[in-house]
């Protein structure tokens, strides 16, 4: 099915030494108690397989999930007017960002345990999940009928969630792409994605631990531990883009919507200007040689 | 010692020798841009050495599929002349750019002294600096005239970044000796940063600025908050 073998798996080793911390567990997400109408058809309480090991994550099955999700990669994405992404992420690029990550943390359940909902069928009528069962049981399926035991994995499983950390190993921490899908949120399992993340980031001795976020992300971050920098720092992104600085000749990098200005190679003369005026106070003045170009 | 030595540049080695120099060599390096340096980043990062193939044979490939996953390379480290300054008194003064990342340690924590940061354990920013996406440098580089012109080499600038290698990067330690702030030197570093990132394609340059240099970004082409997009930090709570 969906796990099957993929001609871009990544190969990767897992590496189990964190220090006693479980590479992988099956958890319990529980729903909380809702008025509205629709969580009686959803399941109250379903397992679920965390995992950081990489070897689990399909690449092509991590890109159907931003999608899922409707997140991007880029921070200014290009959306159409119902604000949903235009462009799937690019999966060799997603790739490269998964095998440069330090931590990938990865959420499976049954495939049975999640109502396919997307934004559209939002009202519908739906029959509860069991009825939308595969034809075909596994020994999985079979066992889960008679035993009620959490039994869910990877390769049977589907990818419900992910989060990764990208870390200098020393000093700091950058979290990104946390998600869930729709239908499971609200159970737990971004908070339990991110506290996996830290746990395990400051079992490496790292604590300053950062995450970008977006208007609507910032509740889930607060309610997972993140505040405001106590230094009081000002978050800032390079947005230099070609509306925003007319200059002549500019190169260009499209990043998502945006196409942001690649600073160009020359020195400018107000840095020459000012190298000239600091120096010494000589009589006859030191020769300032620009030597690149 | 905890000196950086994760650069061995052959070419240009005479620069950066501890014993001082006796011979005149010829500092101005031409950026080719396109050049292929000799370097050996011993990196213990475990993904690296599983992404490069086995450690011991470099022919097989990990990755099945011979069409997909380039790996990208990492940043060409440049060196090269940024000023030279000749004084009346015949001293030749050189700020050296380096992006090969080959930093004292101990030089580092002095400049951090002198900008006035906290102190931070060296392990750990060593460890920092040979984990970041890029390390660029500056260093003086001042020659007095005569022919056994002892030099005298001091870091004097700094700024890293560390990355995903395809979509996001956050530019950390940017500093400058302030007695050769003003100059338009941290200009060049940030810039240098950012044209290499956005040279990979790696669009989401971040940085966390403190009050007095928001400013200072803002005129390099960064927006704060931009779009409502704001940094978070983990706060243990006991």
């Amino acid at each position: 099915m969906a796990a099957a073998a993929a001609p871009m798996t990544i190969k990767m080793k897992a590496c189990c030494g964190y220090g006693g911390i479980k590479a992988m567990e099956i958890r319990w997400a529980t729903r909380k108690e809702n008025s509205n109408e629709v969580s009686t058809k959803l399941k109250q309480r379903i397992p679920i397989f965390i995992s950081t090991n990489p070897s689990h994550i399909n690449p092509q099955e991590l890109r159907d999930l931003y999608g899922s999700c409707n997140h991007s990669c880029h921070r200014f994405p290009k959306m159409d007017k119902m604000g949903k992404l235009v462009d799937p992420v690019d999966i060799k690029r997603l790739t490269i960002a998964l095998s440069h990550s330090d931590l990938l943390v990865s959420v499976f359940c049954n495939k049975e345990d999640v109502l396919a909902s997307d934004d559209d069928d939002c009202g519908n009528e739906r029959e509860p999940s069991k009825g939308e069962n595969p034809p075909v049981l596994g020994l999985g399926d079979l066992l889960q009928r008679v035993v009620p035991l959490p039994v869910v994995s990877p390769s049977t499983g589907m990818l419900v969630g992910f989060g990764r950390a990208v870390s200098d190993h020393g000093l700091t921490a950058s979290i990104f792409d946390v998600m869930v899908i729709p239908s499971l949120r609200g159970m737990g399992i971004g908070k339990m994605i991110v506290k996996r993340i830290i746990r395990i980031l400051t079992g490496r001795d790292i604590y300053d631990i950062a995450a970008l976020c977006s208007a609507n992300e910032r509740l889930f971050f607060k309610a997972c531990g993140f505040g405001d920098d106590i230094m009081g720092s000002t978050t800032m992104m390079y947005t230099r883009t070609l509306s925003t600085h007319i200059e002549g000749d500019q190169m260009v990098k499209c990043a998502g919507r945006k196409l942001l200005i690649v600073p160009p190679l020359s020195l400018s003369s107000q840095s020459l200007k000012n190298a000239k005026s600091s120096s010494m106070k000589q009589s006859g003045g030191p020769s300032v040689k620009r030597v690149w170009t | 010692m905890l000196t950086l030595n994760v650069v061995a540049l052959p070419s240009i080695l005479p620069i950066f020798s501890a014993q001082p120099c006796n011979h005149q060599f010829n500092y101005l390096l031409a950026n080719t841009g396109r050049r292929k340096l000799k370097v050996t980043r011993p990196r213990a990062n475990f993904w690296d050495s599983i992404r490069s193939g086995f450690l011991k044979d470099n022919s097989t490939q990990v990755v099945e599929s011979p069409s997909t996953l380039q790996e990208e390379e990492e940043p060409q480290p440049e060196e090269f002349v940024l000023v030279e300054k000749t004084e009346e008194d015949g001293v030749v003064e050189q700020i050296i750019f380096s992006s090969g990342g080959d930093v004292d340690i101990y030089d580092l924590q002095t400049l951090c002294d002198k900008v006035g940061w906290p102190r931070r354990p060296l392990s750990k920013l060593a460890t920092a600096l040979k984990n970041s996406y890029m390390v660029a440098t500056l260093h003086s580089i001042q020659k007095s005239p005569g022919s056994e012109g002892n030099e005298q080499k001091k870091l004097i600038g700094m700024a890293r970044a560390t990355s995903d290698h395809a979509f996001n990067a956050t530019i950390w330690d940017v500093l400058v000796d302030p007695s050769y702030q003003g100059q338009g030197l941290g200009k060049t570093l940030v810039e240098k940063l950012i044209r290499a990132l956005l040279q990979r394609d790696i669009g989401n340059i971040t940085l966390f600025a403190d009050s007095q240099v928001v400013e200072f970004y803002q005129n390099l082409g960064f927006e704060p908050d931009p779009e409502g997009i704001k940094g978070m930090f983990w706060y243990p709570k006991y």
